[in-house]
Parts: C-alpha cells; structure tokens; sequence
C-alpha cells in the first residue's frame, strides 16, 4: 500500500485550523464524556465529514486542535487513517493539543506562539459542516489582498433567509459592506431585541452603495491572512470570532486591519453544529443531502436478495450493518433492524423495531421471536397504538430547542411612524412586573411611615406604581396588604411587639380602607394574610389572630367574609389550629346575634 | 366620448430656480438657455418621445405668457408635437411642489395616475420603462434615480466657491427593487438607524449615497386624492414621498367594529383608506402563484398595500437636473456632445437661419439663437448667443452663455461668463468669469473678473 500519506506535506501546502472543541457548555453533560468532534451525526463521527470537507475543498494540511478528551480524538484519527479513509490520501492532519486553552482565542493565540502556519488559511469554528470549494475563496481573499493589504479575514456567509431551519436565531446577524465586499458593519440581532439597529452616518457616505442584509447565514468558515493570529496575540480580550470581528470594525484606523465577507449560493451549503437545535437541523439536511457530496454513510454489507421486497421509502428504513434479508421477506417503512439482523423467508416486517440477540427487557415476549436473529424490541408497553414516527417524535422532543418563533410583526412599524399610533399597542406585562410593583410598594410605605407622610401621598404614589407596571386592581390589593403586613415583621419583637403594630395599622388605616372596599378586596386581603402566615415560620403565634381581630374589629373585613376563608383553609396545617378559636368565636358570635334577633 | 388615458403628464414648471439666482432671477428657470433649446423643451420632447401627448404644465402667472409664447414658438417650428394644458397660480402664494400638484385646477384635471416631471431635468430615459415599472406592481409610486453624474469639475463664473452636493441617502431592495427608504444625508447627524422591521422584510437592502433624485414620479391615483386631503405637505420630495416610503411599512388598522360604517368619517385622513386595492386585483393575486420575494412564507408583496418601487435607470443613462450653477454651465458646455441621446431624431441647428450673422469668426462650437445680430470683425469661440441678442464690431466672446436681448457694443471681451437678459455691455468692457444679471448695465471700459454682477441679488 501506498505510503504518501505519510509524506511530508508541501511547503505551499493550503493549511486550515479546525477548533475541535466548543467552549461553550451547549452540549453539556454529553460534552463531558464525548468530545464535540466525536459527536455522531447521522451515524458518523463529526469531524469525519470535517475534514472530508476540507480535503474535498483542497486542503492538503489540516490542524486539528483539540482541548479535551485528546486521547478519543487521536485514536479516531489514527483508525481513520489505517482505515484509509477518503481524506488521508490527499491531506494531512496534525492534532495539537493544548489542555490550557479556555476560548476559541485561546487556541489561535497558541496556534500563533507554535508558528506552523506559513500564509492564508481556513479556519474552522467547532462543528463545520461543508461543501464549499476552498480554493476559489482563498484565491478570491488574495486578491482581496493584493489591493488592501490590511485584509486579514474572509468571512464565508451562506444565503439563507431569516426564519429557514438551518439559520440558528442565535446566528443571526446584519452585515453592511461595500460594493468591495468589505464589512462595515456586523451585528447580532438576536441578543439585543432592539427594535432599531443604528449605523454609523459614515458608512453610507463614504461608500457609494452599501448592501445591508439580514438573510446570511454564517458557515462559520473564515479564510485568514497570517495576520490574523497575531492579532489575536495582540489583543487579549479577543475571545471569539465575533470579538474579533467586532474588534477590527470599531478599531479599523488602529489595527489597520478590515474584513471581507463572500457570499455563497445556490448548491454551496456550510453550517456548524454549536447547539442542539443546529445538531437537528444538519441532521435532517446531511439526511436530505443538501450536503452533496458529502453525505451519510450509505447502507455496507446488507444482504438484499434481489426479489425481496423493501417497499421502497428508504428513508424510513434504518437497516444496521451486516442485515440478511432473505428472499421473499418484506420490510415495510418505520421498521428498523439492528446490527446482524437475519430476516428469513417470507416473512413481513411491518413498523418495528428488530435486532438479532433476544432482549433483556422485562417487556419481552416469547412471540417477539422472529427469527434466529430477530427479536422484536417493545419500546413501551402499548406499542400497538403508537406508530413509529410518533414514538420517535417522543423520543427525540428533548431535541426541540424552544426557539423563539420567528415573528413578523408588520405591527412593530410604528415606531418608524407617528407616536399616537405606537400608543396603541398594549404589551401585557412579564410576571415580573408584579414583583416589582410589590417592592415599589414596599419602599413607598416604608419610607412613608419612616418620615410620616400622608396616607393620601402614599395611595397616589402605590396608584401611580401600579399604572406604571400595569397591575390589575386584584393584584394591587393583595400585594398592598402584603407590603404592610411586610413592613410588620421589621417591627421589634417583644412585649412592645402588639401595641407597635397595631400602632403602625392604625397609621396605615387610610390605605386598608382605601383598599379594602369590597368582599373581593377582603379575599384578596385574607389571601395576603394567609401567604405571609403561611411563609413565614417565625411569625408569633398570636399574629395571625390578633390581625384578624384587628381587622374585624375596625369594620375592614367581615365577618363572613372570615368565615368563608376560613372554610378553604386546609384543616391540618398550622394556620388552621392559630385561627380556628377565633372563628369559633365569629361563629359563636353570629349565632348569638342571630338567636338574639329571633329573641326580640 | 374620448378613452381615458392611463398617465397624465405633469410638468412643474414654476421653479424659481433658487439655487441659481445670480441669472434665473427675472427669467423664467424654465426658459434658461441650454444649447439651441430653452431647458423646458428637452423634457416636453421626452414626454412626446414616450408616447405623451398631452401635458399639464403648472406655471406660475406672471410666466405664463412668457413661457407659452416659447412653447408656441417650439411647436410652430415643428420641434415640439404636444398639446400643454397651463395652469397657473400667483407667485405670492409660495406653494411647494406637492403644494401645487394640490390646485384646485390640477386636482380638477387628473384623472388617471399621474406621471410627474420636473422642468429640470434633461435625461435620454424612456419614461415607458419607468411606467412599466410601476405597471407591473401595481404600485402607489416609482421614481426615476440616476446614478449620480459626477458633474466633472469645471471652472465656473462667478467667485470661486466650492459645491457641496446634497446627498440622499436612499435604500432599495436588491431583489424586488422596491424602494424602502428614502432620506436626505444630512437628516442624520452621525448614525442612521432602521428599524428593525424594516430589515427583516427586507432582507437585502443596498442603500446608496449617491443616487440623484430625477424628480420624476408616477403616482398612483389615490396619491393625488391623499394629497388633497392632506395639506400638511410641502414638496413632494422632502415630505410626501419619505412619508409614502414609510408608510409601507405599517399595516392599515383594522377597523375595530366593521359594522360602523366609515363613509362618513371625513375626519379619517388615514393614508390606508385612500391606498385601498380593488378585491378584484387581490383576489386575482392570491390565486396567483407568482410571488415578489422568496425565503419566507409571505405573501406576495408582503400584502402591502402602499408599494413603492426605483427604476434605476441603466449605466452610460444620460440624466442632468439643471438646478445649480455647475450643472448649468457644464451642461451647456457638453450639450453638442449629448444632443443626438437627449433630443432623439431631432436636429441639432447651430445657427439659425433667422439670425444676421456677418462675423466669419464664429466656431464650430458656436450656437447662435433666431434674431442674433453678429456684426462684422467680431470673433466667437464655443459660445452661445440669445434670441435677439447683438454683438457690435471688434468685440470677442469665448467660452460663454449670452442670452436673450443682450446688448455688447464695441470693443468688449469677454470670457467665460453668463451674461443673462437684457442686460448691456458698454464698449470697451473686459469680463472674465463674471454672472452678470438681468437688465445690469456695465458700464464703459470697466474690467471685472470673478464677480457677480447682479440687481437681484441686492435682495438677499
């Protein structure tokens, strides 16, 4: 056999940097044990369609560096290797490894102190998936470079559209450059939620046409001057691509360097799996071969008889390796057969799962045997009833990253017109907002007792917090309550401890009243009474008592009204046991003044 | 009963030309000289060249005549084959352009949509293309944008002074060519902010800095109606057009209760209750399959129903707007070499045959307008002379624009200059890049150079 892949790679060799790992903890906890490179998409390891891609673009010196679990990744490449699979006969893969990086910078700052890279060359984010040609782009940057020698990156950029599957919401980003292809501008939209994005004046001024798009998809592939390592060396807080970027476009005039982007269509397709919704979503493409050439690997060492019958919709079929189907056996779709699966004669396999070695499942049956090697997996218990696709929508719904729809509010054009038109839009608020209100409240009437302003101030200041946060009139009486029973517990304990709170509640007397005003108010004042019970255990006994008596006593809440709660209050809590002589008394009390009526 | 026609021409035709007062004060802008024509035919000649044959001209009163006679004298020397219909207002009024298309006389005129030009402008593009542009959409407006012409810088009369272009800031999307944004340069202070809405619809948006404004619109009908309902507007291009620009992007408000009937609400300016397609038009798109723009879901043009779209005239287009002092003078400079594009299968007559010309001086670059009196021993390099104007004896004129009524006695020289109507240079006279305005007497043996020599200026 051959030995060239052991030649030493040229010295004009065209070199790529691939970043084997992602620094960020997207993948965590299946990251900890398997690297992100050895991830396995559509059944391969990822960093195989990596570097396919790279040696199918025409690189002929790959870098791979890697931080952890070097010791998996450079046996998969050495396999690879003995294996001869496609991309060792035309490139060379050096793996460097460096277990001190902790970003992306990182890596390219050591990359740079090693010195290996000789001129312009690509570089991989972590998880690039690809079928662009390299070549053309590294020869369109050096042309780039012959007319601006401060060039240093090319970003690569897809076609996409905003909203398409492949185009990650956290990707998503607008890029102004010039008829020059030059990036004078590059934002992520998805972090900032802003409703305008702002452009400097200068950019459109200086340029005769700028093209501003919000429809690229980053490939994640850059080619790279050598300037670009250095400059990562220079500037230390350059953690990411994005800093880098972001750096070079704010301090153009200082580091004298710019960027140029490509833009590529039609069949040309590059994504990168940095989170698990992309994971999903090159899946199902690499699935779709939109990929092509490089796809999944394709069915080896199946035995198809030729009058056995699949009906054909292959790709709802999962056959293993090493599967017999024999002659007149029919596999129909939804069925998967595992690894060695021996389908005999005749026989029909319709939406099950199969594999060759009996089951230790307790749900395994004596009439799940099909064959010698076939044995019939139950996922669960009513299988019957659920048909494949469901069962492994079940399965994989984890997967189903809750992205934020994608939405297109022809609505949020107000602002670009007349204000009284952006005043018709009512937002409801986010819960928070109530929590917010509530320490509004806290502070007015803690700072109103403090300095003893008027109730009358105080009830304008918690009405006026209450239509800035837009609370219902419900939530206002509860959450007023609660603050002054709030303020209640600062109160020294002590013997002093009663006479002061019913000093600070007669102070307070303008505001129940002004709140309380109603059988609903009352509910929702019982309420507040009961959360605070409920939550706080170092409460006195006699607290809740001597509030409701309180309360009763100064015609805030009724007796019914008490009694009613009462009646919802669960029977064996604590509360239940402080208050229930107190309602005994209510009720003794009513009877009394009911018998009395009678009397008279 | 006469077929309505699908486009109304309108030419705005009562621009003061303030932006060159120095020789437009006095003389209608219109009526300026540029080679053998005044600047108002070269438009007239496009709108007949596409097909009009009918125009509307607002002018105003006290030019109404002036330009008419003009006009007459054009169509009765067969240059000109259309039929003007004037309409003039006072000059007090001080109206805009949008202001004017708002007349009570217009207004009563349209009736069809409305393709509006501006006396300014001297272009070879068949306006058919910019019509089918709108055509094709359906759309409320289209305007008609140049690639800039870099005016190459000419030594111009007058004091030295350097020429800031205005820059307008306009955005158009890539793939649809609508024209989504529409702003002048110095709106902004340092940073141009858009909505975020915007970009997402409209996902490639190439905006360009130096496009030139022809001032040509088509305008859908119901823009003519919005505008006489709307009298906030001024002119066309600072006001109504961003505001219609903008307003794609809204969505109309749905009315809340759709029982109410809206017919009386005459309160109701919104510009969506004019911008109403017919169901006819929106039925017929939605069975459609075609579609404006790929890469999402929408429907087609985003169901907008305020659509606003550039015709981006080709490269090498020829498009000049007369509007300041070096568009003027290096238009006229280079007119001879444009003529053939701008006037079509028209003629270009140097000298007319109505002019006395006894000078055998007079170059090739000479244009010398009916009624010239060139006297003997007289010398003439690439210069222009008036309707009506005379030169007396050994005098010389290079490089310059004489227009009508000129008087040059003996003796006088003069070089790259405008001397504008009427006005009378006294023998002996040197000038050399000088403006020398309307009825400005210079008087004997005086030199000047650099100067603008001027009455009306004394106003300002």
């Amino acid at each position: 056999m051959s030995k060239s892949r052991n030649t030493v790679a040229k010295d004009n060799a065209t070199q790529a940097i691939v970043i084997a790992d992602t620094f960020e903890d997207e993948f965590v906890p299946i990251s900890n044990d398997v690297p992100l490179c050895l991830f396995r998409v559509v059944n391969r390891p990822l960093i195989d369609y990596t570097l396919e891609f790279l040696s199918l673009g025409g690189i002929e010196e790959t870098f791979l560096f890697c931080c952890n679990h070097v010791a998996a990744v450079k046996a998969h490449i050495k396999k690879s290797i003995d294996e001869a699979v496609g991309w060792t006969l035309t490139m060379k893969v050096h793996i460097i490894v460096s277990e001190s990086c902790w970003s992306f910078g990182d890596c390219l700052r050591d990359l740079d102190a090693k010195g290996l890279l000789r001129g312009d060359f690509v570089l991989l984010e972590p998880g690039v998936i690809s079928n662009i040609q390299l070549l053309p782009l590294l020869k369109k940057h050096s042309e780039v470079f012959q007319l601006d020698k401060g060039a240093a990156m090319t970003l690569i950029y897809q076609e996409s559209s905003i909203g398409h599957m492949a185009l990650c919401p956290q990707d998503e980003t607008i890029i102004a450059y010039n008829s020059k292809n030059r990036v004078l501008f590059h934002k992520k939209t998805q972090k900032t939620k802003e409703k305008r994005v702002t452009f400097p004046l200068e950019i459109f001024i200086e340029n005769s046409s700028v093209s501003v798009r919000h429809n690229l998809k980053d490939t994640h592939i850059a080619i790279c001057s050598p300037a670009v390592l250095p400059l990562f060396s220079d500037n230390f807080d350059f953690q990411t691509k994005d800093d880098f970027v972001k750096g070079l476009l704010i301090n153009e005039d200082i580091l004298g360097s710019t960027i140029y982007c490509q833009i590529l269509k039609g069949s040309n397709y590059g994504s990168a799996i940095s989170n698990w919704r992309m994971y999903q979503a090159v899946s199902l493409e690499l699935n779709n071969k939109w990929v092509y050439p490089i796809v999944p690997t394709v069915k080896r060492n199946r035995t198809l008889p030729e009058n056995s019958a699949l009906m054909l919709q292959l790709e709802k079929i999962v056959i293993g390796p090493n599967c017999i189907i024999k002659k007149g056996a029919k596999v129909t779709a939804g069925s998967i057969l595992g690894k060695g699966v021996v389908i005999n004669e005749d026989i029909l396999i319709t939406n099950v799962l199969i594999q060759s070695t009996k089951s230790d499942d307790i749900l395994a049956q004596p009439i799940d045997k099909i064959g010698e090697f076939a044995y019939r997996l139950r996922a669960c218990e009513d299988e019957e009833d659920l048909d494949l696709d469901k069962l492994l929508a079940n399965k994989l719904s984890r997967l189903h990253i809750g992205d934020d729809l994608y939405e297109y509010d022809g609505d949020s054009d107000d602002e670009f017109s007349d204000s009284s038109e952006e005043l018709s839009h009512t937002y409801s608020p986010p819960p928070d907002d109530t929590k917010l209100f509530f320490t509004e409240v806290v502070d007015s009437l803690t700072r109103g007792y403090e300095d003893k302003l008027l109730c009358d101030n105080l009830i304008l200041e918690v009405n006026s917090s209450r239509y800035a946060y837009n609370i219902t009139l419900k939530e206002v009486n509860y959450n007023v309550i609660k603050a002054i029973l709030t303020l209640s517990q600062n109160l020294p304990n002590g013997t002093q401890y009663f006479p002061q709170l019913s000093q600070l509640l007669s102070y307070f007397s303008p505001i129940l009243k002004n709140y309380i005003k109603n059988e609903a108010a009352m509910a929702d004042c019982l309420q507040a009474i009961e959360d605070i019970a409920i939550s706080n255990t170092e409460l006195k006994d006699k607290w809740v008592i001597f509030l409701l008596k309180y309360l009763y006593e100064k015609d805030f809440l009724s007796e019914e009204a008490i009694l009613k709660w009462f009646s919802n209050v669960k029977q064996d809590s604590k509360l239940y046991n402080q208050v229930e002589p107190f309602a005994n008394w209510l009720q003794e009390a009513e009877e009394e003044d009911s018998s009395d009526d009678e009397s008279e | 009963m006469t077929v309505q026609c699908e486009f109304q021409a309108v030419v705005l035709a009562a621009g003061k030309g303030s932006r060159m007062l120095e020789f437009t004060a006095g003389k209608p802008k219109c009526l300026l000289p540029v080679g053998s024509k005044p600047l108002i035919w070269y438009i007239l000649n496009s709108l007949q060249k596409s097909g009009f044959t009918e125009a509307i001209m607002i002018v105003l009163e006290d030019q109404k005549t002036e330009i008419q006679s003009a006009i007459e004298n054009e169509i009765g020397n067969n240059t000109l084959n259309i039929k003007i219909e004037y309409v003039s207002f006072d000059d007090k009024e001080d109206l805009g352009t949008a202001d004017s298309l708002r007349l009570k006389e217009v207004q009563e005129k349209i009736k069809s949509d409305v393709l509006v030009v501006s006396c300014d402008l001297i272009t070879d593009v068949n306006f058919v293309d910019v019509l089918n542009t709108f055509r094709k959409h359906n759309a409320s407006m289209t305007s008609l944008l140049f690639p800039s012409s870099n005016i190459e810088p000419v030594v111009v009369p007058g004091p030295r002074s350097k020429h800031k272009p205005e820059k307008d800031l306009i955005g158009i999307d890539e793939r649809t060519s609508r024209l989504v944004f529409s702003a002048s340069a110095s709106d902004f202070e340092e940073e141009v902010s858009l909505p975020m809405s915007l970009l997402k619809k409209h996902q490639h948006i190439k905006l360009y800095s130096t496009l030139c404004d022809s001032h040509v619109y088509v305008l859908k009908n119901w823009v003519m109606q919005y505008l006489k309902s709307e009298d906030n507007f001024m002119s066309l291009k600072g006001e109504l057009i961003p505001y219609i620009v903008k307003k794609q992007l809204s969505k109309p408000i749905k009315p809340a209760d759709t029982n109410v009937s809206t017919v009386n609400d005459k309160d109701v300016c919104d510009i969506f209750s004019f911008a109403k397609e017919d169901q006819l038009s929106l039925d017929i798109r939605e069975a459609s399959a075609y579609n404006d723009h790929k890469g999402d879901l929408k429907p087609t043009y985003n169901e907008d129903p305020i659509r606003c779209y550039a015709y981006l005239a080709p490269k090498g287009c020829i498009g000049i707007r007369i509007n300041t002092l070096p568009a003027y003078w290096s238009t006229n400079g280079k007119i001879q070499d444009i003529w053939d594009k701008v006037s079509g299968d028209q003629k270009l007559i140097k000298h007319s045959v109505n002019a006395d010309i006894k000078s055998n001086q007079v170059d090739d670059k000479c244009v010398i307008w009916d009624g010239a009196k060139l006297s003997e021993k007289t010398s003439f390099k690439n210069t222009l002379i008036g309707m009506n104007a005379s030169v007396n004896s050994f005098s010389r004129v290079f490089n310059s624009i004489i227009m009508n009524n000129v008087v040059i006695k003996e003796k006088v020289a003069i070089e790259n200059s405008i001397i504008s109507d009427n006005a009378v240079i006294e023998s002996g006279s040197k000038i050399k890049n000088c403006i020398i305005g309307n009825h400005y007497l210079i008087s004997q043996d005086s030199e000047h150079a650099n100067e603008i020599l001027t009455k009306a200026l004394m106003h300002f």
